[in-house]
């Protein structure tokens, strides 16, 4: 953020001799409250890039070498939870071994809540016998009611079967909403949406496969929100490239034009719907389950957590890139690549300038360069002062083309 | 325009604000999942080929026995091949699962002797003179042996139908014969079991190796032997049919020693009246429970059986389906049980709500912060939303029987993030609109247009998700599916019908018009000055020089 401010200041110091230059200096926090930040997010495409692929082969690697930690509800068997008061670790697995369960392997894991601390054991596929006589010597080491200690059994057959419609219900989906912004949109948007995506819930996993978490069907759904969550903000994000591009069609601007005045526009929008998605959900992490102690909670909160704040990234710094890196394929944007607005120039056109502002200042200055032999670096006036945008309709008329 | 904003205000807010004073009178409450209150819920799924009737027919199954233990709200739910049984408040892990377990097998056993036959139907018969076929019942206990009974307005008479063969078209039922060999039938008791005892309520697990005490259709049980044949014996075409002018069923049966064989020699037993079957009736049973028990009529059968008697259209399309779902020897297996102590359900749920008003709070702070007096909107807004939600899953509670899980819960305080966006989209808009120099009121029209662009097709990719998810997942995924997609819709309603008059309604006060809108002075009709006529720039430039 540091290099706009010297661009600007630059910018200013050479503009500083135009007497028709009227601009105010706000702070950082300022301009971003009035929506007048103008950042080169086309030119620093790299570093949200690298971030990303630096991201992914961490979470690819951990999947390969780690995997992922799927719970019963996925893999099939049985798991108890007891009150902890007076039975030990031990004494669980002497109570597997009597009942003829190989304890070795069995996950005993201690659950800490403020209604006390809670043992939960987790083994294969088990007969129902099994699980009761098991969960009857639970209650009774442990001392307590058998109705206290909670079982939980899922047949693998029946985990699988979720798997798949699960990921069935997913291919579908894409494919649904990728038809529905190829309509509205166009089928490069659907694309990078996807991409996006997908990067989105690649991190999640990766988080979950990383630190080792279980994945429950809460999990499911909680990758399920992430998905959905990151369309809906990249959707948002490119309905506004998609005005802008209309907007500019009869300029000729370059894509990164359009691209970059479009995510300074929805910059504040987006901050400040992530924060509004975030905040609950810290809160259900912090308060829900750290502080009140509700497990069940907790690894959904923070595969959301992750999810939003990847997916509020993504549609910045993955979506937008890439669909402007699928534009410039395009002939009419090819010859016009590498050309885009920065500094004052991108100021002045997310300030509300018709992007042909813009072109005819690049044009004059030329012509201004060649008539007295300037070299180098062309110097471009700040004539078109927001004034004079305002002197013109906010938005050239468009005509219908329905 | 004016007045229309007004009415379209003031109706949402009645709508909403009265849905929910509604819902408190009513005393409707979001019923809670089996993960907030307790409780267990079993999964089970049939095994192999299967008719989708014969899931229905489970699914009623599994709610008859369950109302009859008296659960409170349990939740029974298809989903795709799956039955999903949730008994909240239940803790005998055992019992829930004996409770739930329907195998969808269909027993036929010989019949000892009943007991309490048609006692709660004593008052409904209709004798008419009209010489139908003379079905006979069987039950001598029983209150009513009037013989006919009309068929249009008839209930049950007497519940114990009659078995006819139906030899090709020849076959015309032996009236006779039926009247008098089923008489004498329930003074054989072999009492392993008091026939007469008290009759239980609670269902009866089916051990078709064993003689049983089962409960009848109607009322009354029967003290029935062994199984000696399965519903397999019948090809799956069983319909119900008018038969001599009253409603009957019609079912074929299969060749060889699987169907004819079999069903010819029970019977034999029942035309008998041998020791196996001393009542002469054949019961056909469906998981712990007598559908029909009908006297035997005829020794031999062939191709085709028939079973006659008072039955309501519904009562033989019942037994018909019983029938066809018998025949296929579906099996029902409980593929998973999950018991959830209600300590844990009521600490997440505590925690769930709790942690979301908290999390709300903050981001309502948050917006009031930003947005001034339009946040206050967005409080609002937020409390429309919130009303409207409330009352509609209430309602759906009610009526439907869906139940909030944490999933669900989840999904909800998720969807507020959306529902935030929904206002931050509008009012960032309405920002850009007043610093290019439009005036308050003419910034909130062309805001809101532009704004609703964006909020229908985002909302639009949500609601597709959450449909999609809907519609092809089980469990908890539906369960976040749905409430996703409800607020989801709550939003664009409350968007359209709150939000926009409410927004343009203030830009066009004068109070507003002055204040600005987050710091930026909109443009205002009819000032002239040396200030500058319009926006952000005109005062930047005041405040620089």
């Amino acid at each position: 953020m540091s290099d706009i401010t010297t661009e600007r200041a630059a910018d200013a110091a050479v503009a500083g001799g135009d007497a028709a230059v009227t601009h105010v200096r706000r702070s950082l926090w300022g301009r971003l409250y009035h929506g007048e930040t103008a950042i080169d997010f086309y030119g620093r495409r790299k570093w949200g890039l690298t971030i990303s692929a630096v991201l992914i082969v961490v979470t690819v690697l951990s999947l390969f070498t780690r995997g992922l930690n799927l719970g019963i509800d996925f893999e099939g068997g049985v798991a108890w939870e007891v009150p902890a008061g007076q039975v030990t670790e031990d004494e669980v697995r002497t109570i597997l071994d009597d009942n003829g369960i190989e304890s070795g392997g069995a996950k005993v894991q201690t659950l800490t809540s403020d209604s006390g601390t809670r043992l939960r054991v987790q083994v294969g596929d088990q007969t129902p016998a099994v699980v009761q006589q098991v969960q009857a010597d639970f209650a009774e080491a442990a001392g307590v009611d058998v109705s206290e200690v909670s079982s939980t059994s899922v047949s693998s057959s029946w985990g699988r079967s979720i798997t798949e419609k699960a990921i069935r219900a997913l291919v579908i989906f894409l494919v649904l909403v990728a038809l529905f912004i190829s309509w509205r949109f166009e089928w490069r948007m659907a694309l990078s949406a996807i991409i996006a995506m997908l990067h989105d819930v690649l991190i999640s996993v990766g988080v979950y496969s990383l630190f080792g978490f279980e994945v429950t069907p809460a999990t499911v759904v909680a990758f399920l929100t992430i998905l959905g969550f990151s369309l809906y903000d990249t959707i948002v994000v490119f309905d506004k490239v998609n005005e802008n591009t209309e907007r500019y069609a009869g300029a000729r601007a370059p894509y990164a034009d359009t691209m970059n005045v479009s995510m300074n526009q929805v910059l504040m929008r987006s901050l400040n719907t992530s924060l509004a998605a975030v905040l609950p959900v810290l809160s259900l992490l912090v308060i829900g389950s750290g502080v009140m102690g509700a497990v069940a909670l907790r690894e959904f909160a923070l595969a959301l957590l992750v999810g939003l704040v990847t997916g509020s990234y993504s549609s910045i710094f993955i979506a937008a890139p890439i669909l402007t890196m699928f534009k410039e394929a395009e002939p009419r944007f090819k010859t016009m690549r590498g050309q885009h607005a920065t500094g004052m120039e991108l100021e002045r056109l997310v300030l509300g300038g018709s992007p042909e502002g813009h072109r005819r200042e690049v044009a004059r200055a030329r012509r201004q360069a060649a008539a007295t032999g300037a070299e180098g670096e062309v110097l471009i006036s700040a004539a078109t002062t927001p004034e004079a945008v305002l002197t013109h309709p906010p938005r050239p008329r468009k005509k219908k083309r329905r | 325009m004016r007045r229309k904003l007004i009415i379209t205000l003031t109706v949402i807010l009645t709508v909403a604000f009265g849905g929910l004073l509604a819902t408190l009178i009513a005393g409707n409450r979001p019923a809670l999942g089996l993960d907030l209150q307790g409780g267990i819920s079993v999964t089970q799924q049939p095994v192999g080929e299967f008719d989708p009737a014969t899931l229905d027919l489970a699914v009623e199954r599994i709610r008859d026995r369950v109302d009859s233990l008296g659960v409170a709200e349990p939740e029974i739910i298809r989903q795709g091949d799956a039955i999903v049984v949730n008994l909240p408040g239940v803790k005998n892990q055992q019992e829930a699962i004996d409770l739930v377990q329907v195998t969808g097998q269909v027993y036929l056993r010989p019949v000892q002797g009943c007991s309490g036959e048609g006692v709660q139907t004593t008052d409904s018969s209709v004798p008419s003179g009209a010489g139908t076929t003379g079905t006979t019942t069987g039950g001598s206990t029983a209150g009513t042996t009037d013989t006919t009974a009309a068929p249009g307005p008839s209930r049950r008479v007497s519940s114990t139908p009659t078995t006819d063969a139906a030899t090709d078209t020849t076959a015309a039922p032996d009236t006779t014969s039926a009247s008098d060999s089923s008489v004498a039938a329930t003074d054989t008791t072999i009492a392993a079991v008091p026939i007469d005892a008290p009759i239980t309520t609670t269902p009866v697990v089916s051990d078709p190796t064993t003689q049983q005490l089962l409960p009848l259709r109607g009322g009354g049980q029967c003290l029935v032997g062994p199984a000696g044949g399965t519903g397999e014996v019948f090809e799956n075409n069983a319909s119900a049919q008018i038969i001599d002018g009253g409603w009957g069923i019609t079912v074929g049966l299969r060749n060889g020693a699987d169907g004819e064989d079999i069903w010819n020699a029970l019977a034999r037993e029942c035309f008998n009246g041998t020791d196996t079957c001393p009542s002469r009736r054949l019961a056909i049973e469906l998981d712990g429970e007598i559908i029909s028990a009908p006297s035997v009529n005829v020794p031999e059968f062939n191709t085709d059986v028939q079973i006659t008697g008072d039955f309501s259209e519904d009562e033989a399309r019942d037994l018909a389906n019983v029938l066809k779902s018998g025949s296929l020897g579906v099996s029902m297996e409980t593929v998973s049980v999950q018991n959830v102590s209600p300590t844990l359900g009521k600490d997440s749920l505590r925690a769930a709500v709790i942690s979301g008003i908290i999390g709300v709070a903050l981001v309502l702070l948050l917006l009031v912060f930003y947005y001034r007096t339009l946040g206050l909107v967005v409080v609002a807004g937020i409390s429309v939303s919130a009303a409207l939600l409330y009352s509609i899953i209430s309602l759906l509670s009610r009526t439907q029987g869906l139940a909030l899980s944490l999933a669900g819960v989840a999904g909800i305080i998720v969807s507020v993030g959306v529902t935030v966006d929904s206002y931050v989209v509008f009012f960032e808009r309405l920002k850009d609109e007043v610093r290019s120099g439009r005036t308050l009121r003419n910034s909130a029209q062309r805001g809101f247009a532009g704004a609703w662009r964006t909020i229908l097709i985002a909302d639009i990719v949500s609601l597709i998700g959450a449909f999609t998810l809907w519609w092809l997942t089980v469990g908890s995924v539906r369960n976040f599916a749905f409430f996703l997609g409800l607020s989801t819709l709550i939003d664009l309603v409350v968007s359209y019908f709150f939000t926009r008059p409410a927004v343009l309604l203030l830009a066009r006060t004068d109070w507003m018009a002055r204040r600005g809108v987050m710091g930026i002075k909109p443009a205002v009709t009819g000032t002239t000055g040396t200030t500058g006529t319009t926006g952000a720039t005109a005062a930047a430039a005041g405040s620089a020089s």
